[in-house]
């Protein structure tokens, strides 16, 4: 251990110390620091495995759809991938991204308070707010990333035993790509904010993710005004094919995309702000402490 | 390299000119729990000890001090700010008594992932958690991960995280747990060298004989309540209700001892049992040293040593909270 005489006066003349700014801090270096390291410690690490898997779903079925043979019959039918790929997609959005949320979200403060490790980030000229606004950051990136990347994998792999060059080059296959990347997005900025919040209030996330996987699920049977009250709803109609829910689903009027979109993140929006509410009125007490 | 301006001196380390710390009427609740209750404290720079037995509120008073928890009532001031304010942390570093860590983490990933939330930049971060790494003599297992690190180790980069960011006010909770002797003479040199820099170095320990050491003053808690506060000396001058013990070597202790109880003040005068001294318990100590030097002065006693027995933490300790200390878990 040093001891020696200048550590301490040195230190301080050598490294100038970051300016304290105004209320918000030093959050331009601050935020995208934590940031990268949220991401880091979310998605390259061990503890990722079950999202990544999750995300390998969707790629699984229609890869192995796309190498088995004889799988496809008319490979000029275009439109057959076109049908296969919406319904893959709402199993992606309705459980793989929906259930990877949960995971990555639902830990994002919770696993720093079962480690007993969120009083590190506590006790830096970080602001609490900025802490919540980094972590979910972090989040949606890694999930939008993750669960963008096996949606364009599987999109690739739908269409790939099919002769859709045409598709893409003359046709809507690039719109449809984009759209379903789109939704991908907005699905994890909804379902993160939602289970971000969430985690403040329960102290674990699973039966009420459970229950709102039930909620979400029957959307479709749901009375107009209700079905506003879901994520699904939003996302639903800005697929681009749109889905038969069958002859008991309530059919009530698509929501316009200007609304849709920009009310899906107001109400995410509203969802982080009452997070960062609730971390910056958190105390740091460990039960064993 | 420039993180953005205002280069760094303890000296003004206080934004607002206020080089103190403040608990004014601070009372924690957990629920229906006492945690402290009514606690009034100034705090001068310099090494600070708080003492008392386990759940006595010594966590709480430091969780509140660095706005890990909010006080149920009172008012708080660290060099002038809240707890609550995030500037705060530039001048704080608290090292808890938490033994966990981020997984995954070496020790340097551990120091220099939180200097970059207090806005230093990659490579700033790098140097400063490397120079407090070294300080805490933990340069050669900075690469590996805290997990597999030995208990003191894990004290010993818990110190390097905490003061990294060259904060001015250093709160360290139980920070001599688990370093054998050696790393705990380290730690100490360590802490005195903070103090004469001028920081504020607020420390709470079970091993009393250890803060009697390092201590410019001590704050003694019991039941979430201040006992008493201030330096060694001046708290045990506070007990005026207990009896002082002054040991006194010299050739003729029962002479002494007969003199002794000529006062009314004498509580106690126990012979040593090598025969050449005396311990005398008296609650007039200015009385005791006036009777002494008349003897030495008409000749008839012949002083080798005379010295306070009781005037450290243990017996302050004992006093105020009803045990020894030594076996204490705070």
């Amino acid at each position: 251990m040093s001891t020696r005489a200048e550590t301490v006066e040195q230190d301080l003349v050598d490294i100038p110390r970051p300016a304290e700014g105004g209320p918000w801090g030093n959050w331009r270096r601050q935020l995208p620091a934590l940031v990268w390291m949220e991401f880091r410690r979310t998605f390259l690490s061990r503890r990722a495995l079950g999202p990544w898997l999750l995300a390998l779903l969707p790629i699984t079925i229609l890869g192995l759809r796309a190498i088995w043979p004889n799988a496809v019959e008319r490979p000029g039918n275009v439109g057959e991938a076109t049908a296969i790929f919406a319904g893959t997609f709402q199993f992606h959005l309705r459980l793989v991204i929906f259930f990877g949320c949960v995971a990555i979200f639902g830990n994002l403060i919770r696993r720093e308070v079962l480690d007993r490790s969120l009083h590190y980030a506590f006790l830096t000229p970080l602001r609490r707010e900025l802490l919540a606004l980094g972590k979910y950051l972090a989040g949606v990136l890694g999930t939008g990333l993750l669960f963008g990347g096996a949606t364009l994998a599987a999109f690739v792999l739908a269409y790939l035993p099919y002769r859709s060059a045409d598709f893409f080059l003359r046709g809507p296959g690039f719109g449809h790509l984009f759209a379903y990347l789109g939704v991908t997005w907005l699905a994890c900025i909804g379902y993160g904010a939602a289970f971000l919040a969430l985690a403040f209030f329960v102290k674990s996330p699973a039966l009420p993710a459970v229950a709102l996987f039930g909620w979400e699920s029957i959307n479709f049977l749901l009375p107009p005004l209700l079905k506003r009250f879901s994520v699904i709803y939003w996302l639903q109609d800005l697929c681009p094919v749109p889905v038969n829910h069958g002859p008991l689903a309530v059919i009530a009027d698509p929501p316009n995309p200007w609304i849709a979109i920009p009310g899906l993140l107001l109400l995410s929006a509203a969802l982080l702000a009452l997070s960062a509410w609730k971390v910056r009125r958190m105390e740091v007490r460990y039960e064993d402490e | 390299m420039s993180a953005g301006g205002e280069r760094h001196s303890i000296a003004s380390a206080s934004p607002g000119g206020d080089r103190r710390i403040l608990f004014e009427d601070v009372s924690k609740f957990y629920g229906e729990v006492l945690g402290v209750n009514r606690v009034d404290l100034v705090i001068p720079p310099g090494i600070t000890s708080l003492v008392g037995p386990n759940g006595s509120g010594k966590t709480t008073l430091m969780n509140l001090l660095t706005g890990l928890l909010q006080p149920t009532r009172g008012r708080i001031r660290v060099l002038g700010m809240a707890p609550g304010e995030p500037r705060l942390f530039h001048h704080v570093g608290y090292a808890t008594q938490v033994d966990a860590f981020p997984r995954g983490a070496t020790g340097f990933e551990f120091v220099a992932s939180y200097l970059r939330l207090h806005g230093y930049g990659p490579a700033e971060a790098a140097e400063l958690a490397r120079r407090a790494i070294a300080r805490v003599g933990l340069t050669e297992a900075a690469g590996r991960k805290v997990a597999g690190y030995s208990k003191g180790m894990r004290q010993r980069i818990k110190l390097a995280q905490a003061l990294a960011h060259r904060p001015a006010v250093m709160v360290l909770d139980e920070p001599l747990n688990g370093l054998d002797p050696m790393a705990r003479a380290e730690v100490i040199g360590l802490f005195r060298e903070l103090a004469e820099a001028g920081l504020f170095v607020v420390v709470s320990s079970h091993i009393l004989h250890e803060v009697d050491r390092i201590s410019d003053q001590v704050i003694l808690v019991n039941g979430g309540y201040v006992v008493a506060e201030g330096e060694i000396e001046g708290v045990r001058g506070e007990m005026a209700e207990h009896p002082s013990q002054i040991l006194v070597r010299c050739d003729r202790p029962s002479l002494l001892a007969s003199r002794v109880f000529e006062r009314d003040s004498a509580v106690e005068a126990r012979l040593l049992g090598d025969g050449r001294g005396l311990l005398v318990s008296t609650r007039d100590t200015d009385g005791f040293h006036r009777l002494l030097q008349g003897l030495v002065i008409n000749g008839e006693l012949a002083v080798e040593t005379v010295a306070p027995a009781d005037a450290d933490v243990n017996s302050v300790y004992g006093y105020l909270i009803g045990g020894n200390g030594q076996g204490s878990r705070t």
